[in-house]
């Protein structure tokens, strides 16, 4: 015992945590698709960050007539109120952003929790919890979003809530499996049979084994929540007084864009949807494969299902 | 509840001086070039949502009882004089309490039973029984009516406890039912009139139902044994898109032959290739100020500076140009312009002036706060507007009315709700309206004002109410106008109701919308109204409409 | 015995979720602050003795618990309650879309996993090549795309050629079955192909790792070795092995296709279960909501249990 005191610590604890760390750089850097969706990324946030300052047009001026054609002055053309669809993309993009990024910060926090908790204690918390978690995979999440948000009324925080408290099911398994591997690691019994306790064991030795992937999964939820916005947006469960870009596609859909041959109003938005899940998609998954080879084929879906490692899938195995 | 259907509950009766006396049967008919036959396919975004008349709620379901059901009086193709339709004539005597109707001979019900006077008095007497209950939706149609008797087949006699103005406009709208199929649904003091599915329906118009699905179709075919003139058609059928951008593609691909509401983005398009046609109609969108004079918080609302401030702030050209792109004008009176002399042309639409606005507020003593936002009482003037979410053009109207009220120091809030949830939220706490404070819809307005000018009175609570207006002089006016026979007199009074109104403002009025409808080159024959081309007004349209 | 345990685990499971889901769905719909009372008084036409047979029926003048009880020996037998919205019961409302649904659920998931397959394969294949990344990205750019957004996208270029809307041509009386099939396959392309699309896109990445992982394995790489041609390989070995994980996750993805097909039954207005549950929340028909929701979960809960015996049959290692 008083000998594995006396070894070097900052070895043991940091070089792993140095080079885990480096991994989401160096994913960037070596894998061009993970390059592509990082920049992708990064410019549509930098473009709705200075969407107030950018924007070539304010979002409640008409300009021009109801859905005037793309011309020099309007690329894209104008929307069903007579706006310009290049600034209404950028302001879009901003409340979708927020909405991703907020909803993926409540199943963060509620599937980091679980994830820690379950691997951390194991036992029964975590027979327990993961029966909990598994119940949450088989609900049918479209149609929950659906059912609450029609009972709650359509508001941005109630929709970052439901998606939110649906999505952390994926997050919560990969946290907890990583935490097991992590506990059984030398140091942290080390540090363990030192008597340090729960807390900063979590916090020094636990969680930044963990950071990586929780930002590839942080990265894969957002694509996911801005999906699921689109959705509820598009089935009129939105918030009608902010534009995202869900919403942007039902307003234009609702008065009759395709029929009436206004297609700038309504492929541009979904378009840039379609941009920024496959730039999360690219980044979280070269991340995930980068961290863990084996979880390659574990795979977030907006659809159908939700993290699913192929080998060992119910919880006991993994 | 969209308002829709109230154009269907109580209808107009003649405009002041046309003859009550004077319909006999209608002679008119189709030109030579037409061709009959085929089925006439119509789409709609709205819906029939119930066959049954003592539940149905949208104008769709009341415009097809009017083709199904007989009724005993029709307006005229102008949509002004009543003619005839089961009763081929009428007259009142006992000062107009006793209305006597001679009805058609031989007529007969779709499954075969003769329809006669008898049916049409059972209907009445039935109604005014249940009128608190099973039969409240029809409560509207019989009221004064002491009681019908049908001393023969062809013959009705309605006696009625006062002289009323409007015996025809009211029995326009009253469909008759066959007794020996409805008389076994009025059990349960009359609630059992609602549960009835009325499926398969039998009726005695000139179209039968043949299938129905809800939310999907309604189709129709040519009766045979109907009374009146019989159809060009062999039927015609009622498609129900679930959204506009399905239905307009529908009839570009001619899968259906005509639109009866065509969304305002869609004309110019449909322009070219189809007939598009238009009338000023009788929808009218909204803004609706809580104007309970119980109403406890937020009651700088009740202020008529601040209403009026309001109204000036409202771009109706804004509004007509992008929501309605046109087709529609600026609406100013509780009685549409559209529906003639019954409205006001006193009654104008306030000037949008955001400079007046402010000065309005500021001179009321309404300073601005942080973010511009004006405070009242210590608190912000910040609301939340209540909107239905199944009126489409509602969205739009509120994303050019709220950056315009920021201007004058108000914020709002949009609060989108299904409409049962939103009229819920109007009416709470239970039908007592203290609790919301703006909101937006519409109301399709009818050729009589009558029920209109109902809808503000104080009877109206937990009612038709969605404003919470109470007011005594007003309600005095109401009744004033009820019990004027001479229509020129009562026609001073709806002036003066629709001034005070105005006043008082319990609505702003934004738009009256027309009435847009296209259809298939190869078709033609429909006949106009400010309902559309399916409209309950009378039973000429899809019987007059065929292939050219 | 391998295996008895196995089964009998999953299956407990499988009873418990349901349990769990049926317990949540009272709670969710009778629980919620402002519902039940409320709700009844939504129900549109319902007069006051109707309501206050619907307040029996549900036992709302009971305790929760009791009213919890009644809920459970209900669906005991298979009572799902009346709809609000058309008086009819929900089981049959709910059998008459599950069936209208099926047909075009079938058929795009038929194409995905086609497609998905072939092209899942043909990536893993050529690994490194421009096939590779070709196919991946195709299959990415199909698996971001919003599914609504897809289906108008589809509408806009196949416009004035099929039919954007339903299920069948309404007007056709009394068509004769040829004309009928026809009609009805004009329809459901759009549809079917838009759900076929975005399963495919995701089936692709699925096969392709599943391939990929089987290629890397040893067995293979001494088949290469020993020269066996490329096909032989794929067929005999890769293929076979690969087979186990696409199986599973097909299985597991169909449980929520119906759930996610409400917003292509939304786009072209499919009478489906994914429009039944739209259509009603827009009318707050409750019951219908209700019966709605717990046949989705069913089915997840279903599909979920029989990949895992899947999984079971197929892989001799799992002992547990």
């Amino acid at each position: 015992m008083s000998v594995a005191v006396r070894e070097p610590r900052a070895v043991i604890e940091q070089e792993p945590v140095r080079s885990r760390r480096g991994i989401v750089w160096q994913t960037i850097r070596r894998r061009p698709s993970a390059l592509f969706g990082a920049t992708v990324l990064l410019g549509v946030i930098l473009a709705a960050l200075l969407a107030p300052v950018v924007a070539p047009y304010g979002i409640h001026d008409q300009v021009g007539p109801v859905f005037g054609h793309p011309s020099w002055r309007h690329p894209l053309g104008l929307d069903d109120g007579g706006i310009d669809m290049v600034s209404l993309l950028m302001w879009g993009a901003r409340i979708s952003l927020v909405v991703g990024f907020a909803a993926t910060f409540v199943s963060m926090v509620i599937g980091g929790t679980v994830g820690v908790a379950a691997g951390y204690f194991g036992g029964k918390t975590d027979t327990i919890l993961m029966r909990i978690t598994d119940y949450f995979l088989v609900i049918p999440d479209v149609p929950l979003m659906i059912v609450v948000a029609a009972i709650w009324g359509p508001s941005l925080f109630h929709i970052v809530i439901v998606i939110g408290i649906l999505l952390w099911t994926s997050t919560a398994r990969v946290i907890r499996a990583q935490v097991k591997s992590v506990r059984e690691r030398v140091y942290v019994k080390r540090a363990r049979a030192l008597g340090a306790g729960h807390a900063r064991i979590v916090l020094r030795h636990v969680l930044p084994q963990v950071a990586p992937l929780l930002i590839a999964n942080t990265v894969l939820t957002i694509a996911v929540a801005i999906f699921d916005e689109t959705a509820l947006a598009f089935l009129g469960l939105g918030d009608p007084s902010r534009i995202s870009l869900g919403k942007v596609i039902e307003n234009a859909f609702q008065r009759a864009a395709i029929s009436t041959g206004a297609w700038w109003a309504i492929v541009p938005p979904g378009a840039l949807v379609a941009v920024i899940i496959l730039a999360c998609s690219l980044l979280g998954g070269a991340i995930e494969d980068a961290l863990n080879p084996r979880l390659r084929v574990a795979h977030l879906s907006a659809r159908t299902f939700r993290l699913r490692p192929l080998v060992g899938r119910s919880s006991d195995a993994v | 509840m969209n308002k829709r259907w109230l154009a269907a509950l109580v209808t107009g009766c003649l405009a002041a001086g046309l003859a009550a006396y004077a319909a006999t049967a209608n002679g008119s008919s189709a030109s030579p070039t037409a061709q009959t036959g085929g089925t006439f396919r119509l789409g709609t975004s709205s819906r029939i949502d119930s066959l049954n008349p003592y539940v149905a709620f949208n104008q769709d379901a009341y415009s097809m009882f009017e083709y199904v059901y007989p009724e005993l009086v029709q307006y005229d193709k102008s949509n002004r004089k009543f003619v005839a339709d089961f009763a081929t004539s009428w007259k009142a005597t006992n000062g107009g309490k006793t209305w006597t109707f001679k009805t058609r001979k031989g007529a007969k019900w779709t499954d075969g039973k003769p329809l006669s006077a008898k049916d049409a008095a059972w209907t009445i007497n039935t109604d005014i029984k249940y009128a608190s209950g099973g039969a409240a939706n029809a409560a509207g149609l019989i009221a004064h009516i002491k009681n019908a008797k049908a001393p023969n087949a062809t013959t009705l006699v309605v006696t009625y406890t006062k002289a009323p103005g409007n015996v025809l406009g009211q029995f326009q709208q009253f469909a008759i039912l066959p007794q020996h199929v409805w008389s076994k649904h009025a059990g349960h003091k009359g609630n059992d009139l609602k549960t009835f599915s009325n499926n398969p329906l039998v009726g005695a118009g000139p179209f039968k139902l043949s299938k129905y699905k809800k939310d999907d179709i309604a189709l129709f075919q040519r009766n045979g044994s109907f009374y009146g003139e019989k159809p060009l058609v062999d039927g015609f059928g009622l498609r129900m898109f679930s959204n506009e951008d399905a239905l307009v593609s529908a009839l570009k691909t001619h899968e259906i032959d005509a639109i009866e509401a065509v969304p305002g983005t869609a004309i110019k398009t449909l322009k070219s290739g189809f007939n598009v046609r238009s009338t000023a109609g009788v929808d009218q969108t909204d803004f609706i100020i809580n104007s309970n004079p119980k109403k406890k918080s937020h009651r700088e609302l009740l202020n008529l500076k601040v209403k009026a401030a309001m109204a000036h702030a409202i771009d109706r050209k804004q509004i007509i140009r992008v929501v309605f792109l046109g087709y529609a004008k600026p609406a100013s009176s509780i009685i549409p312009a559209s529906t003639g002399a019954w409205h006001n042309p006193g009654v104008k639409p306030e000037s949008f002036n955001l400079a007046l606005a402010n000065k309005i507020l500021d001179q009321a003593g309404f300073k601005k706060g942080s973010g511009g936002i004006r405070v009242a009482g210590g608190h912000k003037m910040s609301y939340d507007v209540i909107t239905p979410t199944d009126v489409p053009s509602v969205n739009r109207t509120f994303q050019i009315l709220q950056p315009d009220f920021k201007k004058i120091g108000i914020q709002l809030r949009q609060r989108a709700l299904d409409s049962t949830a939103a009229f819920d939220a109007i009416t709470a706490p239970n039908g007592k309206y203290l609790n919301f404070d703006l909101a937006m819809w519409d109301w399709v307005a009818l050729i009589d004002p009558d029920f209109m000018l109902s809808v503000v009175t104080c009877a109206q609570y937990g009612g038709w109410s969605d404003s919470g207006f109470c007011d005594k002089g007003y309600d005095s006016m109401y009744s004033q106008q009820q019990l004027t026979p001479n229509q020129a007199k009562r026609k001073a009074v709806v002036w003066k109701m629709q001034r005070y109104l105005q006043a008082k403002r319990p609505y702003i009025w934004l738009a009256q919308q027309d009435a847009v409808w296209a259809v298939s080159k190869s078709w033609a024959g429909l006949v106009a109204s400010p309902q559309g081309p399916f409209n309950s007004i009378n039973k000429l349209s899809l019987s007059r409409v065929h292939r050219q | 015995m391998r295996g008895a345990d196995y089964v009998i685990k999953r299956l407990a499971f499988a009873v418990l979720t349901v349990f769990i889901a049926v317990t949540i769905n009272f709670a969710l719909f009778r629980l919620a602050p402002g519902s039940a009372v409320t709700n009844l008084a939504r129900v549109p036409h319902a007069t006051p003795e109707t309501r206050q047979a619907l307040k029996r029926q549900f036992g709302l003048d009971k305790s929760k618990f009791q009213q919890y009880v009644i809920y459970l020996q209900q669906l005991a037998h298979g009572n799902l309650g009346i709809s609000f919205a058309n008086s009819q019961p929900v089981s049959d409302n709910l059998r008459t879309a599950l069936i209208n649904s099926l047909p075009m659920v079938f058929l795009g998931t038929l194409f995905a996993i086609v497609l998905g397959t072939l092209t899942g394969i043909v990536s893993a294949w050529r690994r490194g090549t421009l096939t590779e990344g070709a196919t991946v990205t195709t299959a990415l750019g199909f698996y971001s795309m919003p599914t609504h957004w897809l289906g108008l996208m589809l509408v806009i270029l196949f416009a004035g050629v099929l039919p954007t809307g339903g299920m069948s041509d309404e007007f056709l009386v009394d068509p004769s079955f040829w004309t009928h099939v026809q009609d009805l396959a004009k329809h459901i392309f759009l549809p079917a192909l838009t759900l076929g699309l975005v399963l495919y896109g995701e089936y692709t990445l699925i096969v392709r790792s599943a391939m990929l992982e089987t290629l890397g394995e040893d067995y293979i790489l001494t088949a290469r070795a020993k020269g066996l041609k490329p096909w032989a390989i794929l067929r005999r070995h890769a293929l076979r092995n690969a087979l186990l994980p696409i199986a599973t996750l097909v299985a597991l993805s169909l449980g929520y296709i119906v759930a996610g097909a409400i917003l292509i039954e939304t786009v072209f207005s499919w009478p489906g279960i994914g429009r039944a549950v739209y259509d009603a929340v827009l009318q707050r028909d409750y019951p219908m909501l209700q019966g709605a929701f717990l046949l989705l979960t069913c089915s997840v809960v279903l599909f979920n249990l029989i990949a895992d015996l899947l999984y079971f049959r197929l892989d001799p290692r799992i002992t547990e």
